[in-house]
C-alpha cells in the first residue's frame, strides 16, 4: 500500500475536525460506521489505503491516532456510532486528565512527559505501512492541547521522521470576538514558530473566515462548532481528493505539495470551498460549469482565511500559486477556456517575479455521496495576503506582552524556567521574518530578496543568516 | 490479381480433351474455306450433289432451298448451301450458295444467312464458354443462351413441319424468321465482343449492360438483354449473396470483385506497425459491376464485418437474408436496399459485438489509466519500488523484474479493481524517445540533416515502456500501429513524470533546512529555481493532459458514442491519437528537443540539489555553532571568531551560490528561447499558444 498518510488528531478542535474528517471519508468510500465496506460500494477505482488500512477481518481501520489531555471529546468519540471504526491501541488520552488548561506551555510540558507513549504508537502505525508519505495533524493554535502538544509532536516529527512530510490542518482562533482563551496570543504565537519551522504545509482555516461564511453565505444566525466543523471536514476530504481518487497529476502528497510551496517557508495554504453547504440544508442549486467554479474559487466570501480587505495593503496582495480542484462532471473541454477568460479579465493578481497560474486538477467524485450539485470546486491556493494574520497575531501578542500579562502561567514550566522568555521573542522574530518574506513576494523583485549584496555575506557579520541577529540583541 | 486470376483458372477442372477434339459435339465441324471460295465451291458442288441446282424450275428450286435454308439455321450445310469458316478468323463463317440458283431465290436466301450466321456463333459461343475455366457468369450467360437457341431451334422444327406440310414458300421463312433476327443479332455481337476480349465475370455483366443501353430503342432486343443480363448476373450475384450474407468469398474463378489476401492473419494485427490487416485484408479489385459500383465499398465492408463476427465464433444471421434474394433488374433496386440491410445489420451487430461482448470503451478506458497516466497512482508507486531497476544500464535491466514490480503496483494501487489491468505489460525499448522519433521521421520524410545524437548512457528511465495485450477482435481498433503511438505519448509522460519526481526530491530537500533562516542565502535562490522548474514540469504536464489529452479524449468518447460502425470508430479513434500525437509536440521534433534540453537541465539541478543544500548548511552551521558555543562571551571575540569561520567557508559558499546562479541562468535562457520558438510556430499550430501561456504564464513581461 503505497504512500500512506497517518493522520494526528490532537487536542479538543483537533479530534473534533479529525472526527468530521473520518466521516466524510468514510462516505466516500463507501464505509460504514463499524469499518465495513457497505455493500452498495462496489465501483473501483478509489484508493482507500492511503487513509485506511484493512484489518485482518477485511474491516477499514483509519490509520488515525487520536490524543488530548482531557477525555472529554475522545469519550465522546467512543461512545458515538463511530466508536468501532478507530484502533483502540491508537488512542491517548493524558492519565490524569486534567488537560493543558489552555496553556501551550503545559501542553508541550506534558508532551514531552508522554512522548514515549505517543510515539510508540505512531512508530507502529509506521512500521505498518509500506512506504509512508507523511503526517497530517489536525489541531487548534489558540488552545493547550493543540497548540502545545501539537508544537512538541511537530518537533519531534521533524527529529524522527526528517524525510516524510508533515502537514497540518490549522485552526486558527476567531479574532474578531474576544476570546474565553485570553492567552490565546502566546499559544498562537509559539505555535506559529513550530507551523513555520517544522512543518512542510500548514492548511490555514481561520475560524473567523469560518464564522463569517456560516453566517453570510449559510445565513446561520449562531453557527455550532459542528457547523463549523463540516465546513472543515469538507475541506479536508476534498484537499486529499487526488490522493484518494487518482488522476493524472497530484497522486502523492509531495507533488501536490511542491507544485503550491514556492519557498520551505512560506508554506501556509488558504482554502476556498464552493458550492458552500452544511448538513440538511438545502440550497440553491445553481449553474456549474468550470469557470462558475474557479470564479467563485477566486471570491473573498468562499475563501476560508479571514481578509483583510479594502485596506491599501491588502490590495497589493498577490497570488503565488493557486490548485483548483474541481470534483464532478465537467466537461474538460471547458478548461482551456475557463483559464483564458480568467486571464482576459485579470481576476487573479499573480506574483510578477515568476510564472505563475491556476492549476486544474479535475478529480472524480465519490458515487455513494449524492449532492444537489454537480459540480464542487476546492482551491488551495499560496497567498501573500496571508501575512496580515500573521501581523494580527503578532499584535495581539505584542499588547499582552507589554502588559506582562498573564506570563506567569508559563514560568511554570521548565521552557520558561527562570524568567527565560526567550522562546517568546525567538517565535516573535520568526513569525515577523515570515511576514516580511511574504511582504518581499508582494514586490517584483523579490528574487533578488536579500541577495543583491554578496559582500554582505563576506563580512559574515549580517543578518544573511538571520537567526543570528535575535539573539545578539540578548 | 492477375496471380489471383490465373491461380483461380489453374484450379478450374479442365475439360475431357475428347469435348474439344470432337468437332461435332462442340458444332464446330464447318470446314476452313481452302484457297479461295472457288475451290471450296467446286469441291461442294462434286461432293453435296450431283446436278447443279440450275437444272430444276424455279418451283423445284425454292423447295430445295428452303429444306438447305432450314438446315443453314440450325448449322448444317445443305445440298448448295456450304457453310465454311474464313481462315485465321475465328467468329467469321461464310455462307455460298450454287451459283446457277435462280437469282430472286438467292437473294432471299442470302438475307436469311446472317440469322444462320447468328446462330452458329451463338452456339459455339455457348459451347467454348461453358467449359470451367470461363467462369460462373460465362457459364450462366451460355445456360442462357442455350436456352434460347433451344426455343430457337423448336420454332426451326416448326417452320420445317410447315415445310413438310408444304405450307413455307421462302417469302414465308423470310417472315417468321424477322423477328428473331434483330435479336440474335444483337446477341451475336455481344458475344463477339466476350470471346474476341475474353472477358469473363463483371466484365461479360459491363458488356451486357451497355449494350443493353445502346439498344434501350430496340424494346424487343432491350429486354431480352436485360434477361440475359438476369440470368448471368445470378450466378455473379450468389457469390455476392454468400459475401454480403455471410461474409465468405466463394468464388472459384475469380470473378468476384473482393480478394482476400490469405497471407495477412489477424494475428499480424498486433505485431504489424502499419495495420495492414484490416485494410488489406480484403479489398476491391478492378473489374466491379457497374450496377455495384456505388456501392463496392459497402458491400466490402459489409462481409469484412460479417468475416470478423465469424472469426470470433459469434454466428449471426442476417435477418431476412433468406427472403431476399439478391436480384439485379433493371430499374428494380431492390438488391440495393438488401446490400443496405445487411449493412446495417452487420455494422451494428459487429458493433454491438466489440462494445458489449468485448467490451472495447473499457479496454481504451484502462489504455488511458495506464498508457495515459489517467490514473496515475500507479506510476508513483512504480516508480517507488522499481528506482533501481530502472536507473541501471540497458544491458543490465532485467524486464521480468520490472514486470514483477509492475505487476505489484497494479495490484496495490487502484488499478486493482480494473480486471484489465492484467494485460499491461512493460518493455525496455532500445533507444531513446527521442531517436525513436527520428527514426519514425526517417521513414516518414527525407533524412534530416540534423541527426539526434544519442546520449551514451541511456538507462531505464529513458527506454522503459508500458505495452498492452490486446487481443482479437479488438486489434481492429487497437491495432499495433495505435498502441504505437499510446506508448510515444506514455514515454513522453513518464520521461515528465521522472523529471517532476526528481525536483519535488529537490523540494523536499530545501524544505529540510526550513529551519534555518535561509532568507537572502544561496539556499532561497536556489528554492526559487526549484519552484521555477517545478512550475515549468507541472505546466508541461498540465498542458500535455488537461489541455491535450482529457478534451481530446473527452471529444472521441463522444463521438464513439454515437459512432455507427467500427470503421467510424477505427477512425474517430486515430484520429483522437494522431491529434494527441501532435499536440503532445511529438510530431515536432525541434520543440522536443528544446523541451528535453530544459528537462535534462532540471534533472541535473535535482541531482545537484543535495550537494548544494549540504553545502550550505556547512557554512550556515559553522556560522552558527560559534555563535551558539559563545553565547555567553564576549560579543567582540565571538563577533571575530565568526568571522574567520566565516571567511574560510566563504569559497565554498561562493561556488555553491554561483553554480546555483550559473543552473538559473541557463534555465531561464532556455525558456526564453522556448518561448520564442514556441511563439513562431503558434501561427501554424495554434495549441502551441495553449503550451506557451502554461510555461510562461502571467509572469512573461517580467
Amino acid at each position: 500500500m503505497p504512500r500512506e498518510i497517518i493522520t494526528l488528531q490532537v487536542g479538543q478542535c483537533g479530534n473534533q475536525i479529525g472526527m468530521e474528517f473520518w466521516k466524510q471519508l468514510c462516505l466516500e468510500h463507501g464505509i460504514s460506521k463499524d469499518g465495513m465496506l457497505e455493500d452498495f460500494a462496489t465501483q473501483g477505482g478509489d484508493r482507500k489505503d492511503v487513509f485506511f488500512y484493512q484489518a485482518d477481518d477485511q474491516h477499514y481501520i483509519p490509520r488515525a491516532i487520536l490524543m488530548d489531555l482531557e477525555p472529554r471529546v475522545i469519550n465522546g468519540i467512543q461512545n458515538s456510532e463511530y466508536r468501532n471504526l478507530y484502533n483502540h491501541e491508537n488512542i491517548f488520552v493524558s492519565d490524569h486528565g486534567g488537560g493543558a488548561g489552555n496553556n501551550w506551555a503545559s501542553g508541550y510540558h506534558q508532551g514531552k512527559g508522554v512522548e514515549e507513549d505517543i510515539m510508540d504508537m505512531i512508530d507502529r502505525e509506521a512500521d505498518g505501512s509500506d512506504s509512508l508519505e507523511g503526517f497530517v495533524l489536525c489541531h487548534s493554535i489558540a488552545g493547550g492541547t493543540g497548540s502545545g502538544m501539537g508544537s512538541y509532536l511537530l518537533e519531534t516529527l521533524n527529529d524522527r521522521y526528517s524525510k516524510k512530510l508533515v502537514q497540518t490542518y490549522s485552526v486558527f482562533p476567531n479574532q474578531m470576538e474576544t476570546s474565553d482563551v485570553v492567552v490565546q496570543p502566546y499559544n498562537s504565537l509559539l505555535t506559529l514558530k513550530r507551523l513555520t519551522l517544522n512543518a512542510d504545509c500548514v492548511v490555514v482555516l481561520d475560524n473567523t473566515a469560518l464564522n463569517r461564511i456560516a453566517v453570510e453565505r449559510l445565513h446561520l444566525s449562531n453557527p455550532t462548532f459542528a457547523q463549523t466543523n463540516s465546513l472543515v471536514s469538507t475541506v479536508m476530504s476534498a484537499s486529499t481528493t487526488t490522493l484518494r481518487y487518482p488522476g493524472y497529476m497530484n497522486n502523492d502528497l509531495v507533488g501536490l505539495l511542491a507544485s503550491l510551496i514556492p519557498t520551505p517557508r512560506c508554506h501556509f495554504l488558504m482554502t476556498g470551498y464552493t458550492p458552500l453547504t452544511v448538513e440538511r440544508q438545502a440550497n440553491v442549486i445553481r449553474k456549474t460549469t468550470v469557470l462558475d467554479v474557479m470564479r467563485r474559487l477566486l471570491q473573498s466570501k468562499n475563501i476560508m482565511v479571514s481578509s483583510y480587505a479594502r485596506t491599501k495593503e491588502a490590495s497589493q496582495a498577490k497570488y503565488i500559486s493557486i490548485l483548483n480542484i474541481i470534483q464532478g462532471e465537467v466537461d474538460p473541454t471547458q478548461v482551456h477556456e475557463s483559464l483564458q477568460r480568467i486571464r482576459e479579465r485579470k481576476l487573479v493578481n499573480f506574483i510578477e517575479w515568476g510564472p505563475a497560474s491556476i492549476q486544474v486538477a479535475l478529480s472524480r467524485k465519490s458515487p455513494y455521496v449524492q449532492t444537489a450539485h454537480r459540480v464542487s470546486g476546492l482551491m488551495l491556493a499560496s497567498h501573500t495576503s496571508i501575512r496580515h494574520l500573521f501581523s494580527k497575531c503578532l499584535n495581539q501578542y505584542e499588547k499582552l506582552r507589554k502588559k506582562q500579562a498573564f506570563l506567569d502561567n508559563y514560568r511554570k514550566f521548565p521552557m520558561f524556567a527562570d524568567n527565560d522568555l526567550s522562546e517568546f521573542d525567538e517565535s516573535r522574530d520568526i513569525i515577523e521574518s515570515l511576514v516580511d518574506e511574504y511582504k518581499a513576494c508582494e514586490s517584483p523583485d523579490y528574487i533578488k530578496w536579500g541577495m543583491e549584496d554578496p559582500d554582505h555575506i563576506l563580512t559574515g557579520e549580517g543578518n544573511a543568516t538571520g537567526t543570528v541577529d535575535p539573539k545578539l540583541a540578548i | 490479381m492477375a496471380d489471383s486470376a490465373t491461380a483461380a483458372t489453374a484450379a478450374a477442372p479442365s475439360t475431357p480433351r475428347w469435348n474439344v477434339e470432337r468437332p461435332f459435339l462442340t458444332g464446330r465441324f464447318h470446314q476452313e474455306a481452302k484457297g479461295n471460295s472457288r475451290l471450296a465451291l467446286d469441291s461442294l458442288s462434286s461432293g453435296g450433289s450431283d446436278r447443279a441446282i440450275g437444272c430444276y424450275e424455279a418451283a423445284v428450286q425454292e423447295l430445295v432451298v428452303l429444306d438447305d435454308l432450314l438446315s443453314a439455321l440450325v448449322g448444317v450445310e445443305g445440298r448448295y448451301i456450304s457453310i465454311t469458316r474464313v481462315r485465321g478468323k475465328e467468329d467469321a463463317i461464310s455462307f455460298h450458295v450454287d451459283a446457277s440458283m435462280d437469282l430472286s431465290l438467292q437473294e432471299m436466301a442470302k438475307r436469311i444467312f446472317p440469322l444462320c450466321q447468328s446462330f452458329i456463333l451463338i452456339s459455339h459461343f455457348v459451347e467454348s464458354r461453358s467449359q470451367f475455366k470461363n467462369g460462373l457468369v460465362n457459364h450462366a450467360f451460355a445456360a442462357a443462351l442455350r436456352e434460347l437457341l433451344l426455343g430457337y431451334e423448336a420454332k426451326v422444327a416448326q417452320l420445317e413441319h410447315q415445310f413438310r406440310l408444304g405450307r413455307l414458300s421462302i417469302q414465308g421463312l423470310w417472315f417468321y424468321c424477322q423477328p428473331m433476327m434483330g435479336s440474335m443479332q444483337a446477341l451475336s455481337v455481344v458475344i463477339q465482343k466476350v470471346s474476341s476480349n475474353n472477358f469473363v465475370g463483371s466484365a461479360v455483366l459491363n458488356l451486357l449492360q451497355s449494350q443493353a443501353k445502346i439498344m434501350a430503342g430496340d424494346n424487343v432486343v432491350r429486354s431480352l438483354l436485360e434477361k440475359m443480363i438476369q440470368q448471368a448476373s445470378n450466378a455473379y450475384l450468389s457469390i455476392l449473396e454468400r459475401w454480403v450474407y455471410e461474409g465468405v468469398i466463394d468464388d472459384p474463378y475469380g470473378e468476384f470483385f473482393i480478394v482476400e489476401n490469405k497471407s495477412l492473419k489477424k494475428e499480424s494485427l498486433t505485431q504489424d506497425d502499419d495495420a495492414k490487416f484490416w485494410s488489406e485484408r480484403y479489398s476491391l479489385k478492378d473489374g466491379i459491376p457497374s450496377f455495384l459500383a456505388n456501392i463496392a465499398e459497402t458491400i466490402l465492408t459489409t462481409g469484412k464485418y460479417l468475416n470478423v463476427m465469424r472469426e470470433c465464433g459469434h454466428h449471426v444471421q442476417v435477418p431476412g437474408s433468406d427472403n431476399a434474394k439478391l436480384m439485379s433488374s433493371g430499374s428494380n433496386h431492390h438488391y440495393l436496399e438488401c446490400i443496405r440491410a445487411a449493412y446495417d445489420f452487420a455494422s451494428g451487430e459487429l458493433l454491438n459485438l466489440v462494445r458489449e461482448k468485448y467490451d472495447l470503451m473499457g479496454k481504451l478506458r484502462s489504455m488511458k489509466h495506464y498508457l495515459l497516466l489517467d490514473q496515475g497512482d500507479f506510476l508513483v508507486h512504480f516508480m517507488d519500488i522499481a528506482r533501481d531497476e530502472l536507473s541501471k544500464k540497458l544491458d543490465e535491466i532485467s524486464v521480468e523484474k520490472l514486470q514483477s514490480l509492475l505487476d505489484l503496483a497494479l495490484r496495490t494501487t487502484a488499478a486493482a479493481a480494473d480486471p484489465c489491468h492484467e494485460d499491461l505489460t512493460c518493455c525496455v525499448e532500445r533507444s531513446s524517445l527521442l531517436k525513436r522519433l527520428e527514426d519514425m521521421e526517417l521513414n516518414r520524410t527525407i533524412p534530416d540533416d540534423s541527426e539526434f545524437e544519442e546520449p551514451l548512457s541511456i538507462t531505464g528511465l529513458e527506454t522503459f515502456c508500458l505495452s498492452y495485450k490486446v487481443r482479437w477482435p479488438l486489434s481492429i481498433v487497437i491495432s499495433r500501429k495505435a498502441l504505437m503511438k499510446y506508448q510515444l505519448i506514455f514515454r513522453f509522460l513518464f520521461r515528465c513524470k521522472h523529471v517532476e519526481r526528481q525536483l519535488c526530491g529537490a523540494w523536499q530537500v530545501h524544505q529540510g533546512v526550513r529551519a534555518l533562516n535561509p532568507g537572502g542565502t544561496a539556499i532561497s535562490r536556489s528554492s526559487l529555481l526549484c519552484r521555477s522548474m517545478l512550475k515549468f514540469i507541472n505546466s508541461l504536464l498540465h498542458y500535455l493532459t488537461f489541455e491535450v489529452l482529457e478534451p481530446n479524449w473527452h471529444v472521441m468518447h463522444n463521438r464513439l458514442q454515437t459512432a455507427k460502425s467500427i470503421d467510424e470508430v477505427i477512425q474517430h479513434h486515430d484520429y483522437f491519437l494522431e491529434k494527441c500525437l501532435r499536440e503532445c509536440l511529438l510530431l515536432l521534433p525541434g520543440l522536443l528537443k528544446k523541451v528535453e534540453k530544459l528537462m535534462l537541465l532540471c534533472v541535473q539541478y535535482a541531482a545537484a540539489t543535495q550537494w548544494l543544500i549540504s553545502s550550505s548548511i556547512d557554512i550556515t552551521q559553522l556560522q552558527e555553532k560559534p555563535d551558539n558555543s559563545l553565547r555567553s562571551e564576549d560579543p567582540k571575540s565571538r563577533k571575530s571568531a565568526t568571522q574567520a569561520q566565516a571567511s574560510r567557508s566563504m569559497t565554498k559558499n561562493a561556488a555553491v551560490t554561483n553554480s546555483v546562479l550559473k543552473f538559473e541562468k541557463e534555465f531561464n535562457a532556455e525558456i526564453q528561447s522556448l518561448g520564442t520558438i514556441l511563439s513562431s510556430h503558434s501561427q501554424a499550430e495554434p495549441y502551441l499558444t495553449h503550451l506557451a501561456q502554461w510555461i510562461l504564464g502571467v509572469g512573461k513581461n517580467q
